[in-house]
């Protein structure tokens, strides 16, 4: 069990003086507890504290920075094995496949067509995978062909003077080394420690990969990446889930407690609907970089979706913009609806209106990324609220003056036509499967 | 010092729900660990999958779907062509037709098709409603009736309507009562406690707890069923140890990203992969976080399901 | 004659008719003859079920009569009265078996006779759901054929499934009514042994809906008490052969109500003497405990969740009832069940087209509610729902509650013809329908008479609320047996588990511990539950067995231990929608509280939205915790460590909101005057340096308590 805040501050000096950057010691032990900073940034702490603190609120998985600049990332740092226990922290990065012989500029083109932005957050594949296949002169080559793209570079090479001379090649950009295994990890260690580059390391079963983690530890190097890969789907999935489960248990085996590499290019070759089943439960099950063919539209729509929610922080719901968005061809005569900023109730809600067909002008204010009722509860989603926005940004970009409102705050109905003078408010359903009908009607009897 | 992992095998288990008659029959759940856990203990009993048919016919299916049952011009010939697709292990008849809000068809119109597909086809049987809560009571409570003696699964009783689907299905007509809450852990052990209230024997629920298409607020059901999970095997709690069945194709395929035509979303490439794209994404997601049973509809995305889930057992 | 005599004699008057007719069909036809039921798995369905053996002919039928006999004790205990009442069942099946042999149709047009398996299957499900709320099983002749048309269509209106033995189906055939399965009115037969197919229905019910196994008599009949909602109509004159035939009703559950009032005697609940025919429906479904829902309610206008928010102005309004210049009261009032006629409604004073439009009147109205498991404690819950359902009302607006309302009603909704008696039948009808778990009877009076209003206003109304606020302040968590867990919002905070005590209300602010208590007892599987307090560990910290206990059990295994009153020791967890949060400030020895509202920084060196993501979300955080503002000044606000004088910091707006409850807590506890002056907020300091200078300045009391570290 994590430190709680109160254990910490209890071995902080207690003076407030803020140089950590937090404006008391209590504020700062809250943040170390939660793992959020390092107690090593209170420059007054005692070695006694240091020692009797570190071990314990040494987080039980590591967090491993990797690329630079916007294509630097954050793998692994987890502390549960379930999203409802807190959240997950780091999302699983996607990488692209790729191998000296194939023609690497045109591959990584089709995958950069598939870059994004959903609900405030960049889609495309941030990584590449290239894979070592024995004529070193050849590697270095589609390493140069793949260096300075943005992308993040993991080296699969377990040939250590062509691992060398790939890294003289990108090592500036931080790349993966993967190719440590037990054969070769202490020459290995010396070449990603020369290049200050994070370690993948393979293993030929859960066992040989745990021996081979652990003798890298004792040679004193700690930034790793574990390929947990295996000979097949059953095995991948198995050491997979078992390395994160052993380092996130109540009492942590360390060892295992580095993010992970899952090569679905080896599993499932050429099956691009079998990646797009396993990329899924590995994003939901352990994954830190799925390896894939490709990316492409098909792929990304589901898997980033799927990323995006199963990332959400659960007391942080996704909000989206507040804003006007026009559904079904609108224009400035149809119909406005009104909801809140809630992700999954403006998706819900716009997929209905989709479905309708009626021209339609959503309305979207901002209620806190809270659902109707809550919103409307806590106060974010009030008469007040909404008719401060239609005036201020409906009213000059809108003709049309009928509002729906949602079902579930029928009540406002009354002081929103206060508020609204020359509007028509119409009460909707109170489920939004509703409103399909319900709009159809309005449009078939000529009110909207 | 060779890794030491610990067993993750729980004392207790997901009860075993068996479904259809005969050499075809199937059984669920039956499981001591989480989701695709075999290095843990063996599982017994693999998830299953089965294809949604409907009984509008395939005028509104993707050209994949059509591609797959052409030929066939009555619900029994469509019926039996689902139940021998590739990786198929049930098939479950949807009677969308009778929504009020749709094309409004009788209960009469509707056992007529349930008839006709009970003929047709000798694998496990799921009937599914119009989700009009108010049609289904008299819709679902009726096809009980119908199948009798078929061992199908009624899906589903709701909170509102459970004691009328709940009692023909799980009393009167000995069939297996499938129990649909909206994601929420407690809504479910709710439900499962009320219909269990009625005298239904717990071997004879499944839940259906809700789902959602990956991106739609699937968080929701992911922290649904792990919850669910981990309550009916780290807690014992026999009110929600009853397995899950989770209908994906209606949800997957009425998504924008698999609805948006390529004139709308050129960018966006083939329409039909990006249905297959969901339809197979969410069934992994929620066989991977506890589903028992998927209901899928595509031909592709059938096979890959249940190559994926022989894979990993 | 005692009851016994009479039920021990006709059980012997039909045993012998039924061993005289067996004897004579054997002698007729060989004791090889087949006998059955048409269309049923399990005949004979009646003697199949109570003793779990078949019978195909006519010597086994002479054997199983002598299994009957053995039932026919003859001590004079209720008992052998109800095994003797079963025995007669027995016989009755037995002599109309008789009439079935060689595949005979003993029953015509109109009759039905036995009833068949799928019939069962059909009538169990709509049982079950309620929408068939009851069997009536009426036998003989009522007073004038009248009275047996008006009883049955009473039942026919209720949804109430009505079978008929006797006399009342020739008044009903010679009054013209329209009978048969579809209207839910079905005759048996004209001999008092037909009653036995209403009796095969319910016991075949019991083996193919309760899963009972044949033969489990103790299980059979417990079925058909809890779940057969059936009971018997018996007119007078009643022989000894329906006296016992009655106790074999009352042996199922199926009370007995009755006009006869010669040689008969009252059973609580079972046999019931009702001698006016007109009152046999209103006392059959009480003795049954059957309730009717009300599935529309019967008013001119619209009444639907979205008039909610109508306002009705000034120029459009009919009539006005305003209690800020009129005396006008709201109450419900808990009343025996005696005491009320159920769905009775009273007007006292004016209806609402005697006002003159536009006019301020005053108006109150009285609901009247009974039922078994009614609590006092529950009329405040109903109150506080009558905002609702008044303006749930199309063109009918409603603010405050108790004697602060005010409610306006449209033209348009008085010109639809709602009148006083449409008020009335809304709230009676919402009040049935949400609180059917506790109210059986309710009865609604309006008065609009001023001079009545005032009266009752003080002498009734305010009476009552100073008794309730009354029991609300001497409600503390010592006196009552037991605590409630709440869970309502574990959907986005999954491990939480309020606990819920009456100085220490949910920390949403929103679930007092009545309200808890009342979401319990009206939904008994609902997110409430009963948490007991029996096992004390810490009284100081509120530590239970019990309260652990059920922790862990709401939260899934996620919390193991939580105490009441501490907030250094496993305080309790908060999930994300707490109103305030309270989290220890070190230098000044005390507590700092912030509250949603207040988005600004705090002494701790957190805002709200810091302090709530790392307290929020079900996970326990000693030093901090989430609460309602109620509870700022509850003596049981960190009791552990000294109560609520650490209180050394809050936002200006909060203070104020709290000021007159904490201040006067504070005097009674600690003899403090003005205890907020002492508190800082966020006009005197946002640090915890300057707070402190604060503090010293006035001396603030936790300054020299104990240290909290």
């Amino acid at each position: 069990m994590a430190l709680k805040g109160l254990d910490i501050f209890k071995h902080t000096p207690k003076t407030n003086c803020k140089e950590c950057g937090s404006p008391t010691c209590m504020a700062f032990s809250m943040k170390v507890a939660q793992g959020a900073v390092d107690i090593t940034k209170c420059p007054h702490i005692s070695e006694e504290a240091l020692a009797a603190l570190s071990e314990a609120t040494a987080p039980p998985m590591k967090s491993i920075k990797v690329g630079t600049g916007d294509a630097e990332y954050t793998l692994g740092g987890e502390t549960v094995l379930a999203r409802h226990e807190k959240t997950f922290v780091s999302k699983p990065r996607f990488a692209v496949n790729l191998t000296p012989d194939m023609d690497i500029d045109a591959v990584l083109a089709e995958a950069n067509k598939v870059d994004y932005d959903r609900i405030g957050e960049r889609m495309h594949a941030e990584m590449v995978y290239v894979e070592f296949t024995g004529d070193a002169a050849a590697y270095t080559e589609a390493v140069k062909k793949v260096t300075g793209k943005g992308k993040t570079i993991i080296l699969a090479c377990k040939d250590v003077a062509a691992a060398k001379a790939a890294l003289d090649v990108c090592k500036a950009e931080k790349p993966i080394l993967c190719g440590a295994d037990a054969s070769n990890y202490a020459e290995m260690v010396e070449v990603a420690k020369a290049a200050e580059v994070v370690l993948g390391v393979t293993g030929a079963d859960i066992n040989d990969l745990y021996d081979t983690t652990a003798a890298i530890e004792k040679l004193g190097y700690k930034e790793l990446v574990l390929d947990t890969t295996g000979k097949d789907i059953k095995e991948t999935f198995a050491i997979t889930v078992q390395a994160r489960r052993a380092c996130l248990a109540k009492e942590p085996d360390r060892t295992f407690g580095y993010p992970s590499i899952v090569n679905l290019s080896k599993i499932a070759p050429n099956d691009e609907a079998m990646q797009i089943a396993l990329a899924s439960v590995f994003i939901l099950k352990y994954g830190s970089i799925i390896v894939m063919d490709t990316m492409n539209y098909a792929r990304g729509l589901a898997l980033y979706g799927l990323r995006q929610n199963v990332y959400t922080d659960p007391q942080k719901p996704m909000k989206v913009e507040p804003g006007i968005y026009p559904l079904n061809g609108a224009d400035e005569n149809s119909v406005v609806l009104t909801t809140v900023d809630f992700a999954l109730t403006y998706f819900v809600v716009s997929g209905e209106l989709e479905r309708s067909g009626v021209p339609c002008n959503l309305v979207i204010s901002d209620a806190g990324g809270l659902s109707v009722l809550t919103a409307w509860a806590a106060g974010k989603l009030s008469s007040t609220s909404v008719s401060k926005f239609i005036i201020e940004e409906v009213e000059p970009k809108v003709k049309s003056r009928k509002l729906i409102i949602p079902g579930k705050v029928a009540v406002l109905k009354g002081d929103i036509e206060a508020k609204l003078p020359g509007w028509e408010v119409i009460v909707a359903p109170n489920e939004a499967v509703q409103l399909v009908k319900f709009l159809k009607d309005l449009q078939a009897n000529g009110e909207i | 010092m060779p890794f030491n992992g610990k067993s993750g095998k729980f004392n207790a288990s997901i009860g075993t729900v068996e479904f259809g008659c005969g050499e075809k029959a199937i059984k669920i759940g039956g499981e001591n660990v989480l989701p695709f856990y075999t290095f843990d203990a063996p599982i017994e009993n693999a998830p299953k999958v089965g294809v949604m048919i409907s009984d509008l016919g395939l005028e509104a299916e993707p050209a994949g779907v059509k591609a797959y049952y052409e030929g066939c011009t009555t619900m029994a010939d469509i019926a039996k062509k689902a139940a021998a697709m590739p990786g198929a292990d049930f098939v479950c008849l949807k009677l969308e037709g009778a929504d009020p809000n749709g094309e409004n068809k009788s209960t009469e119109d509707c056992m007529t098709v349930v008839k006709e597909v009970i003929d047709a086809i000798d694998v496990p049987l799921v009937i599914a409603g119009c989700k009009n809560v108010t049609k289904d009571a008299e819709l679902l409570t009726k096809a009980s009736e119908v199948a009798q003696g078929k061992n199908v699964i009624i899906l589903a009783a709701k909170e509102e309507d459970y004691k009328g689907i709940g009692a023909a299905a799980g009393l009167a007509y000995n069939q297996k009562v499938g129990a649909e809450s909206a994601v929420d852990i407690n809504l479910a052990k709710q439900l499962n406690v009320l219909i269990s209230q009625l005298g239904v024997a717990p071997s004879n629920i499944v839940m259906h707890v809700g789902t959602a298409t990956v991106g739609y607020g699937f968080e929701y059901v992911v922290s649904t069923m792990d919850r669910i999970k981990a309550a009916a095997l780290s807690q014992n709690d026999a009110q929600l140890q009853m397995p899950i069945i989770t209908p994906v194709a209606d949800e997957a395929w009425n998504v924008k990203e698999a609805m948006a035509s390529e004139e709308d979303m050129p960018e966006w490439g083939a329409q039909e992969a990006r249905g297959v794209s969901m339809e197979v994404s969410t069934a992994a997601s929620v066989l991977a976080s506890g589903s028992n049973a998927v209901i899928l509809k595509h031909p592709t995305s059938v096979a890959t399901i249940s190559k994926m889930i022989k894979e990993l057992m | 004659m005692t009851l016994f005599d009479r039920v021990f004699g006709g059980n012997d008057a039909v045993y012998g008719l039924t061993e005289a007719a067996i004897d004579k069909a054997i002698a007729e036809h060989g004791a090889d003859k087949a006998v059955a039921f048409p269309h049923t798995a399990y005949s004979l369905p009646c003697y199949y079920a109570v003793t779990g053996t078949k019978v195909a002919n006519l010597g086994e039928l002479k054997t199983a009569l002598g299994v009957v006999k053995t039932l026919m004790t003859r001590e004079k205990r209720l008992n052998d009265a109800f095994m003797s009442g079963v025995a007669t069942a027995l016989c009755a099946e037995f002599i109309e078996v008789l009439k079935y042999i060689d595949g005979a149709t003993p029953y015509e047009e109109p009759l039905y006779g036995h009833l068949a398996d799928a019939t069962i299957r059909e009538l169990g499900v709509p049982l079950v759901t309620g929408d068939i709320p009851g069997v009536a099983v009426i036998l003989g002749s009522a007073p004038t054929k009248e009275d047996a048309v008006a009883l049955v269509k009473s039942y026919q209106a209720q949804g109430i499934l009505v079978t008929l033995v006797g006399g009342v189906i020739d008044q009903c055939v010679e009054a013209g009514l329209s009978m048969g399965y579809a209207v839910r009115i079905v005759p048996l037969g004209k001999d008092v042994t037909s009653v036995i197919h209403v009796v095969s229905v319910a016991l075949r019910a019991a083996l193919i809906f309760g899963n009972v196994t044949p033969g489990d008599a103790a299980n059979l009949m417990k079925y058909t008490f809890e779940r057969v909602p059936a009971f018997v109509n018996a007119f007078k004159p009643l022989d000894d052969v329906i006296v016992a035939c009655g106790a074999g009703a009352i042996a199922l559950g199926f009370p007995v109500v009755t006009n006869e009032t010669e040689n008969i005697f009252r059973v609580p609940k079972s046999l019931i003497v009702q001698e006016d025919v007109d009152k046999f429906n209103a006392t059959s479904l009480e003795a049954r405990d059957i309730k009717i829902k009300i599935t529309k309610i019967d008013i001119p206008v619209s009444f639907a969740s979205a008039f909610e928010g109508e306002i009705i102005r000034k120029g459009d309004m009919q009539v006005e009832f305003d209690g800020s210049r009129k005396d006008c009261f709201e109450l419900v009032q808990t009343k025996e069940l005696t005491a009320i006629e159920d769905h009775k409604f009273t007007l006292i004073g004016k209806d609402f087209d005697e006002f003159e439009v536009g006019s301020k009147n005053a108006i109150s109205y009285i609901v009247d509610v009974a039922g078994k498991n009614m609590q006092s404690d529950f009329e405040p819950v109903f109150e506080r729902k009558f905002h609702s359902y008044v303006n749930c009302i199309e063109g009918v607006m409603h603010t405050g509650q108790r004697d602060m309302i005010r409610v306006r009603i449209s033209k348009a909704t008085f010109e639809a013809g709602f009148r006083a008696k449409d008020l009335a039948e809304v709230l009676y009808a919402n009040i049935k329908n949400e609180f059917d778990a506790v109210v059986d009877k309710c009865a609604v009076t309006i008065i609009t008479d001023e001079a009545e209003c005032s009266k009752l206003r003080h002498e009734l109304a305010i009476p009552a609320y100073d008794r309730r606020d009354e029991r609300l302040t001497t409600l503390t968590d010592e006196a009552v047996p037991v605590y409630y867990s709440c869970i309502m919002c574990q959907a986005f905070s999954p491990s939480h588990v309020c606990v819920v005590t009456p100085e220490r209300l949910g920390l949403c602010g929103a679930v007092s511990w009545l309200d808890a208590k009342a979401t319990n007892e009206l939904d008994p599987e609902g997110p409430c539950q009963v948490i007991t307090k029996e096992k004390v560990i810490d009284e100081n910290l509120g530590r239970y067995e019990d309260v652990d206990e059920a922790v862990a059990k709401y939260s899934q295994g996620a919390l193991e231990h939580v105490t009441l009153y501490s907030i250094m020791e496993d305080p309790m967890t908060s999930c994300g929608c707490f109103e305030c949060i309270c989290g220890i400030e070190p230098c000044s020895n005390g507590v700092a509280i912030t509250n949603r509202e207040y988005a600004g920084m705090t002494p701790l060196g957190m805002t709200f939205g810091e302090l709530a993501s790392m307290t929020g979300g079900g996970v326990q955080t000693p030093g901090f915790m989430g609460h309602g503002k109620h509870f700022i000044a509850s003596k049981k606000f960190m009791k552990a460590e000294g109560g609520f004088e650490r209180i050394v910091w809050m936002p200006k707006d909060l203070k104020e909101t709290v000021a007159e409850r904490l201040n006067k807590a504070a005097k009674e506890v600690y003899n403090i005057d003005n205890f907020t002056d002492m508190i800082g907020d966020e006009t005197i300091a946002t640090d915890p340096e300057t707070l402190l200078t604060f503090l010293t300045e006035k001396g603030h009391p936790a300054l020299n308590l104990e240290p909290l570290m």
